[in-house]
């Protein structure tokens, strides 16, 4: 049987499709039994799979302090 | 030679830079950086434009291309101490199981919408601000910008082992944080 370390190894390359056949049938007996690492595995996905889309809820903005020093410099460069 | 106006630029455009930059390289202070040198880089060519592209799009190929110049710096910078990352390991025993402070706990909530909410968004933030720039770097390029993992080794000049030791360290990280700070709070 394999270590909980090393079942989520192999959980991350799986996610990019990088695991063997063989291995992932190791995987999914340490999975069948270990409930921890079927909740990391559950919870990694879940979280792998939204968090890419995310950063498009970004709201930060430059201040106008900040926009003020970008225009002086620019203009210094003409 | 075209009139160019800097403040309708900045304007314009400074915030969108400035928000594709930050969640990137996880620093205010060097996503502002990134974004004055990319209008200082387009203030310079403005020549070399041919309205091929928006501004707007020839604009963002400057910062990206600033951005991954960031990132193959903080590589060199920083892949000086890999080695030392595989040994510090706080989430596996002795004997490879997870360790009773850090094994996952069940969240018990609905998951999908918990990460919808914009304070998530925030928590996320903070929580990728934790973790190694060249973690963050590498988990940007899969996650954020979509890379294959050997066109990051190939960016950053990491070695494959490298690679999976640092975005799998990251996941775990975050997973751990988020559980902490979000999920169970």
């Amino acid at each position: 049987m394999i270590s909980c370390k090393e079942a989520t190894n192999y959980i991350s390359q799986k996610e990019e499709g990088r695991l063997s056949l063989r291995k992932r049938w190791q995987l999914w007996q340490h999975l069948a039994v270990c409930t921890f690492c079927k909740l990391f595995y559950h919870q990694n996905k879940t979280l792998m799979k939204n968090i890419p889309h995310l950063h498009e809820h970004e709201e930060a903005a430059l201040s106008s302090r900040q926009k003020e020093s970008l225009i002086a410099a620019l203009e210094k460069n003409i | 030679m075209v009139q160019l106006d800097a403040a309708k630029w900045v304007n314009e455009y400074g915030d969108m830079l400035y928000r594709y930059a930050l969640p990137r390289v996880n620093d205010s202070e060097t996503a502002k950086d990134l974004v004055q040198e990319t209008f200082l880089a387009a203030w310079r060519n403005y020549d070399n434009f041919k309205g091929e592209i928006s501004e707007k799009n020839w604009l963002f190929t400057i910062l990206k291309n600033k951005i991954i110049d960031h990132f193959r710096k903080a590589s060199t910078r920083l892949t000086d101490n890999l080695p030392g990352i595989a040994d510090d390991d706080p989430y596996f025993d002795e004997k490879d199981h997870w360790t009773t402070a850090s094994a996952p706990r069940n969240w018990n909530v609905d998951t999908e919408s918990l990460i919808h909410q914009k304070e998530f968004y925030e928590v996320l933030s903070k929580c990728k601000g934790k973790l190694k720039e060249i973690q963050n770097t590498v988990f940007t390029m899969k996650y954020l910008d979509g890379l294959e993992s050997d066109d990051i080794c190939k960016e950053l000049n990491i070695t494959a082992s490298n690679y999976w030791v640092l975005i799998h360290r990251a996941k775990l990280q975050l997973r751990a944080c988020l559980e902490k700070n979000w999920f169970l709070k």
